[in-house]
């Protein structure tokens, strides 16, 4: 290894400088000022290998190495830590409730669905009570859709699917207005609008609405992925710092015979509480957010895919009855769902215990109701006694209609999806609390790290002159 | 594009030699480039020869925070034009075609009843007998206790649901009505309605989901294959119902333009026999016909007058034109095989066409519309 350059900065260790060969020289300060820049870390680090062969050259470039070794620890460390706070943050603040009002979106539309169905059943004037029902699921739909799409900005195929919902709803509430209008005079052409408005709904808006939900879920998982998996690259440095210094300090105590340098000692101090503190609090906040995943988000995903299902095979329910005899394709929609969300509703009870158990009891209980009631209203109307199958179907004061036990089953439900969300933000709020102080900590430890290593390397350092 | 280059022109030439370059003095934002350049050229001594003798550069001199700024702009002005064309406004929801909303099951001509009414085939029914002997089909339908019926319920006048009562409605439906109180001396809680699209009311009589058929069903040679017929109950003929200031007068007119009717029904093929070739749309129900009416998506519904007449009820833009060109018997249609149960019903409608209660029935429903008529006249084999 030769340099022709001898840099005046440089400690001059005991030692006699090799020979220097002359060939690279002249060639080097004859190259213009553009190729001398670029020689000059060439330069710089050849000079710094020839000094690290001298004890307090070597010394030098393993203090310095490891003053950096700590800055860059600290840095990456309080960067890590607090991305890990701001993703659970992003969590907790954005993208559980975005995934809950793209999941409102789903439930609204198929609920107006459902209920612009059963208002059509009602003989004469529509119910007060369905139309508010009504107006508040488009309201809601409308309010959800324009959260979801604030969202949808950047991922193509969330702002694809928002953009067939926002295009399709406006068209849906004309055509159910147009089928109100018919409806209201008497002419049966009213109830062929119904069918169109729900024919956009089940085969566009629909499918759109499930779409987006899946994308969302699926985003939330992700940040759920990011945000309970181990920091390797933040922990191998912390772990690489403290292998360092404790390599210095047998170096040290090897050369100089004696057994303590404080500075290094506060050093590896400081390192091993980095590296306590930051698994310790780090593994805490891993559990905690799978605990949400799995307390909270992912049965509530389970209850509001059963709750889709079954709102939708209510809205088959009504849309056979509306039909009259042309209804067999919403029957077998019907009995396609059933399966469903009733293993959808076994599911989520393998996965909830307590309180928000008790209302997939409660749910499973209803489901059952309703599903054994759906088969006396087919029988009815298959039976010929139509008016006595929509009265059994529609109204909401018989006991074991299918409205009362549908109605429970949907408010059992929410009530689980409720305890579900609260469960989810309960674990993640306290992952949050798990990294307290954390990223200022490592920051301060560091610059610590960094302090012991300056003042013990100094101290030795000072020995040589 | 042609400024942005004269200035990066006069840039470059200030940088490599001072006044090499030769700038537009028109341009105030090369002069800027220029000026700023100059004391670092070394002539500080005289700043007037670097300035440029526009006047919005005077302004800009005499205060330093705007010659900052016009600076700064001319540094933008300078990069922007380097980076080239600035590009066209973007359009923030770009939204090609807008598909109009269908309803469920808009066809072409697939599934058009083949033959019309045209065909060598008998088309008389056999001869009425109100006798019900036991093990007969009435027998057992008496048994049951119900008259199951298949029905329309979207045509307004012949079969329809009354909204605001929840019954069906119609002369379709007081046929059967006729039917089952013959059978059950009322009947009231005797009927089993079905409602079916007009595609389904052979499969209906095929599997024997229902006894009988009354939906305004035209007695044809290729359903006679299938199914059996009564004697013919109402003669309809085929119309056209267009928008009122639509100029149309008949299918010959329409030609290349999308005329409506449902599936398997005899109208959807006379449409596409048609001489002046319209464009058939076909769909599950008479009603969707109208809807698809409404909202523009086809310019005329082809079929018998009665229905027609229904709609035009409904939408007071719409009108019957044109003559009938064709003769439609309906007749109600009943499974293959049951002689008994076709020469039954013809002895009651024998009894509905001569005792008042025909005639009644038309001035109720039809009469308003479609003005006086008569019953049929019928033969039988």
């Amino acid at each position: 290894m030769t340099s022709t350059v001898t840099r005046p900065g440089a400690p001059d260790g005991p030692g006699v400088q090799p020979p220097v060969p002359l060939s690279p020289a002249p060639q080097e300060s004859g190259r213009g000022g553009f190729a001398g820049l670029l020689d000059l870390p060439v330069t710089a680090f050849r000079s710094v290998l020839r000094s690290a062969r001298k004890s307090p050259g070597r010394l030098t470039v393993i203090g310095v190495g490891l003053v950096v070794l700590a800055l860059l620890t600290g840095v990456v460390g309080t960067i890590a830590v607090q991305d890990r706070k701001d993703t659970i943050n992003d969590l907790i603040d954005r993208r559980e409730p975005l995934t809950a009002a793209s999941q409102e979106v789903y439930r609204s539309l198929s609920d107006a669905d459902a209920t612009s169905a059963n208002a059509f059943l009602v003989i004469g004037t529509e119910p007060p009570e369905l139309r508010s029902r009504y107006d508040l699921d488009i309201a809601r739909a409308g309010a959800a859709l324009a959260k979801a799409a604030s969202d949808s900005e950047g991922v193509a195929d969330a702002a694809d699917k928002v953009n067939i919902i926002a295009r399709g709803l406006p068209v849906y509430t004309g055509l159910i207005e147009r089928a109100r209008t018919n409806n209201r005079q008497g002419y049966p052409v009213g109830a062929s609008y119904l069918r169109e408005a729900s024919t956009l709904m089940r085969q566009t808006i629909l499918p759109a609405a499930s779409d987006l939900y899946h994308i969302d879920t699926e985003r939330l998982l992700e940040e759920q992925d990011d945000a309970s998996g181990f920091p390797w690259f933040t922990a191998i440095l912390v772990l690489g710092l403290l292998g360092s210094l404790i390599a210095t300090q047998i170096y040290l105590t090897r050369h100089t015979n004696r057994l303590l340098n404080i500075g290094l000692v506060v050093a590896t101090g400081a390192t091993v509480l980095i590296f306590l503190w930051g698994t310790v609090a780090l593994l805490v906040q891993s559990l905690l957010v799978s605990s949400g995943d799995e307390d909270g988000s992912h049965p509530v995903d389970v209850l509001v895919r059963a709750r889709s299902a079954a709102v939708q095979a209510r809205a088959d329910e009504m849309m056979t009855l509306v039909a009259r005899g042309d209804g067999a394709a919403y029957e077998t929609n019907f009995q396609q769902l059933e399966p469903i969300f009733t293993g959808l509703l076994g599911e989520a009870r393998g996965l909830l215990d307590g309180a928000a158990g008790a209302q997939v009891d409660a749910a499973q209980v209803n489901a059952n109701a309703w599903l054994s009631t759906h088969k006396d209203v087919r029988a009815m109307d298959d039976g010929g006694a139509y008016s006595d199958a929509v009265k059994k179907a529609v109204d909401a004061s018989v006991p074991d209609g299918s409205a009362a036990s549908f109605g429970k089953l949907d408010e059992a439900l929410v009530n689980a999806i409720n305890i579900g969300r609260q469960d989810f933000l309960d674990d993640t709020r306290n992952a949050d609390r798990a990294l307290i102080l954390l990223a200022p900590g490592i920051a301060v430890l560091a610059v610590v790290a960094a302090g012991g290593v300056t003042m013990g390397i100094r101290d030795r350092l000072r020995e040589y002159r | 594009m042609k400024t942005p280059f004269i200035r990066i022109g006069g840039l470059r030439g200030d940088a490599g030699g001072g006044t090499s370059g030769a700038p537009s003095l028109r341009d105030p934002l090369d002069g800027i480039a220029r000026r700023r350049r100059c004391p670092r050229e070394g002539t500080p001594e005289n700043p007037l020869r670097c300035k440029p003798p526009s006047s919005q550069q005077a302004a800009a001199a005499a205060y330093k925070i705007p010659k900052r700024l016009a600076a700064v702009v001319a540094a933008v002005g300078l990069l922007l034009a380097g980076c080239g064309s600035a590009g066209t406004p973007v359009d923030p929801a770009p939204v090609g075609h807008v598909q109009a909303p269908e309803p469920d099951g808009v066809g072409g001509l697939e599934g058009a009843a083949a033959g019309g009414q045209a065909g060598n085939c008998d088309t008389r029914s056999l001869a009425p007998s109100s006798a019900i002997p036991a093990g007969s089909t009435m027998a057992k339908i008496k048994q049951r206790g119900r008259l199951i019926a298949g029905v329309d319920q979207t045509t307004y006048l012949f079969g329809f649901l009354n909204p605001s009562t929840g019954n069906l409605e119609g002369f379709d439906i007081e046929i059967v009505k006729q039917l089952a109180t013959a059978l059950f001396g009322s009947w009231q809680g005797h009927v089993q309605w079905t409602a079916i699209p007009s595609s389904q009311r052979e499969n209906v009589l095929k599997n024997n989901t229902v006894d009988v058929v009354v939906r305004t069903y035209s007695i044809t040679c290729s359903r006679l294959r299938d199914i059996n017929f009564s004697s013919t109950y109402y003669q309809a003929g085929q119309r056209v119902l267009v928008p009122r200031n639509s100029g149309v007068r008949g299918l010959a007119d329409l030609g290349a333009r999308k005329v409506c009717a449902t599936k398997s029904s005899t109208s959807l093929t006379a449409i596409a026999q048609a001489p002046s070739r319209p464009i058939p749309v076909s769909v599950n129900n008479w009603s969707d016909c109208l809807v698809l009416l409404q909202q523009g998506q086809v310019d005329a519904i082809s079929t018998d007058d009665v229905i027609l007449a229904g709609m035009a009820k409904q939408d007071p833009n719409l009108e019957v034109v044109g003559d009938r060109f064709t003769q439609e018997n309906y007749g109600v249609g009943i499974p293959k095989g049951q002689d008994d149960m076709v020469r039954w019903v013809n002895s009651v409608l024998d009894g509905v066409r001569s005792n008042g209660t025909w005639q009644q029935n038309y001035n109720e429903w039809i009469a308003p519309v479609l003005g006086p008529a008569s019953p049929p006249s019928v033969s039988y084999q």
